[in-house]
């Protein structure tokens, strides 16, 4: 559907969802290869494009074609390993509400693979599920105002790190040194969609 | 090359924004007011994207080290070389000669012929600080090198339209008019906040009811105008996220977005409705503007 006159947002699900996610992702692969860029999120792609050099109704029908076709591909991504100091300011309260020892949040946050689903919020924040469901971590009903640079935090059955200080709501349970987001690399974001992600405990 | 003697609150470089990082949340950058920036390109005959610097906090003083010519856009803006010269005009200006830009503009554009020389950072040359992307924000004793082209002298006094700052921006309705009314948004007055900055526009006013929730957190576009739970809308501006949770009423379409970003705090805003194919109509009025200015006869 139109999002203003030059962009289009395509919705493949209204929940946070692995397999969307995957054809959100190769929508907005075809679309670049296409058209121009494009930004997928959790279950959705939203389509950027020049109404001057592609008619508006042309762009939405494309979108709908080229949403119809997109599947998932199975792509081989690096396992990329960060290492946490675990010890956040809100670890013991996670571990409460979780009714678990600080000790078993640690294994259980540590001990699986996560999948980058998208970047966004801020350069180089990934957005990595899913949680063990075991972890129960509501956002904070109000926001930090400002949460420190490699804060590792866990939010619904969502984790991620801060490649910058910012405000945030996350739930903050360790630490990183790793940078999230170095302008001077050439990608300046270490991690991309569809990577894995193991967080070590240092 | 030019030599900054007084940045105001804040200068910085833009060019017409980055597209290369949306993936990995960088946002686009660019100007806030792309009209004005695109304008004053186009009076010096540069490409209408090429890199010029924006001024928040006028005024903002420079010296050139040797002969340009130089415009100035902006909502309420004017250059004064050895003379004043309105805003929206193409001036000459020689070596040695201090260039001061004045007037309440909130945001205000000066355009070098040739255009700032400055390295790209992922095929921009736009400034995006809070990730250490493209040139850092102009000090006092900056030196900004611009890239030599044959001075089109019989440029100068050449003039362009501004756009009507006080108009009402219009909007495309959507994407998600079922989750906000936005039928009592477009019957709402609002009021401009001053926490309002590059990444967007805040409005005060009676709080718009929103149904549903946050979103599926999905990408977002410049203009958005989104409606957190608490009802008060924010217009999204160059430096806005790359994606988001609130529900977005309307989009603000691209040729009045300026006329939003312009607006000063305590200044009172409302919006009118667009087609789709309207929107696209002034998208082209407005682009064929800067590419008339740039490609008038300059002879």
């Amino acid at each position: 559907m139109p999002f203003g006159e030059r962009a289009v947002l395509v919705t493949f699900a209204e929940r946070v969802d692995a397999g969307a996610n995957a054809r959100a992702r190769a929508l907005a692969d075809a679309w670049e290869r296409r058209v121009g860029p494009a930004v997928p999120a959790y279950a959705s792609t939203l389509l950027h494009y020049d109404p001057l050099a592609l008619p508006a109704a042309s762009a939405l029908r494309l979108a709908r074609r080229l949403a119809s076709r997109a599947r998932a591909r199975t792509v081989v991504r690096p396992t990329i390993e960060i290492p946490v100091r675990y010890g956040g300011p809100d670890l013991a309260d996670v571990a409460r509400l979780s009714n678990a020892s600080v000790d078993e949040i640690v294994a259980l946050h540590a001990g699986r693979e996560y999948r980058v689903y998208f970047l966004g919020f801020m350069p180089g924040f990934a957005y990595l599920g899913d949680l063990d469901p075991r972890i129960v971590a509501p956002r904070l009903p109000s926001p930090r105002t400002r949460v420190a640079v490699g804060s590792v935090a866990v939010a619904g059955a969502q984790t991620a790190v801060y490649p910058f200080a910012s405000p945030g709501g996350w739930r903050l349970i360790g630490t990183t040194d790793v940078a999230l987001f170095d302008p001077a690399r050439e990608r300046p974001a270490l991690l991309a969609e569809g990577d894995r992600v193991r967080f070590v405990p240092a | 090359m030019i030599e900054v003697l007084l940045p105001g609150a804040r200068a910085t470089i833009q060019d017409a924004g980055r597209v290369r990082g949306l993936r990995d949340g960088v946002p686009t950058a660019g100007p806030a007011d792309r009209v004005a920036h695109a304008t004053a390109n186009a009076l010096v005959g540069n490409d209408p994207g090429a890199a010029a610097i924006e001024i928040v906090g006028l005024p903002f003083v420079c010296r050139a080290t040797r002969p340009l010519l130089v415009a100035a856009a902006g909502r309420d803006v004017r250059l004064v070389v050895r003379d004043t010269v309105p805003g929206w005009t193409c001036a000459f200006v020689r070596a040695g000669d201090e260039v001061r830009v004045e007037g309440r503009s909130r945001y205000a554009y000066l355009a070098i012929a040739g255009g700032i020389d400055v390295p790209a950072a992922l095929g921009s040359r736009s400034s995006y600080p809070q990730a250490s992307l493209g040139p850092a924000a102009l000090a006092a004793g900056a030196r900004v090198r611009t890239l030599t082209v044959p001075a089109e002298v019989a440029r100068a006094g050449a003039t362009a339209a501004a756009p009507d700052y006080a108009a009402v921006p219009r909007v495309v309705v959507g994407p998600h008019e079922d989750r906000v009314d936005a039928r009592a948004f477009l019957a709402a007055s609002f009021v401009v906040d001053e926490r309002s900055d590059r990444m967007g526009v805040r409005l005060r006013g009676e709080p718009l009811p929103t149904r549903g929730g946050e979103l599926v957190t999905a990408g977002m576009a410049e203009g958005a105008v989104q409606v957190p739970g608490g009802g008060e809308p924010i217009v999204l501006l160059a430096d806005h996220q790359t994606t988001g949770g609130y529900p977005v009423v309307a989009t603000v379409i691209a040729a009045d977005l300026p006329l939003v970003a312009q607006r000063e705090p305590g200044e009172e805003i409302r919006f009118a409705p667009i087609s789709l194919r309207d929107a696209v109509a002034e998208l082209q009025r407005v682009r064929y503007r800067v590419f008339a200015v740039r490609d008038a006869r300059s002879d």
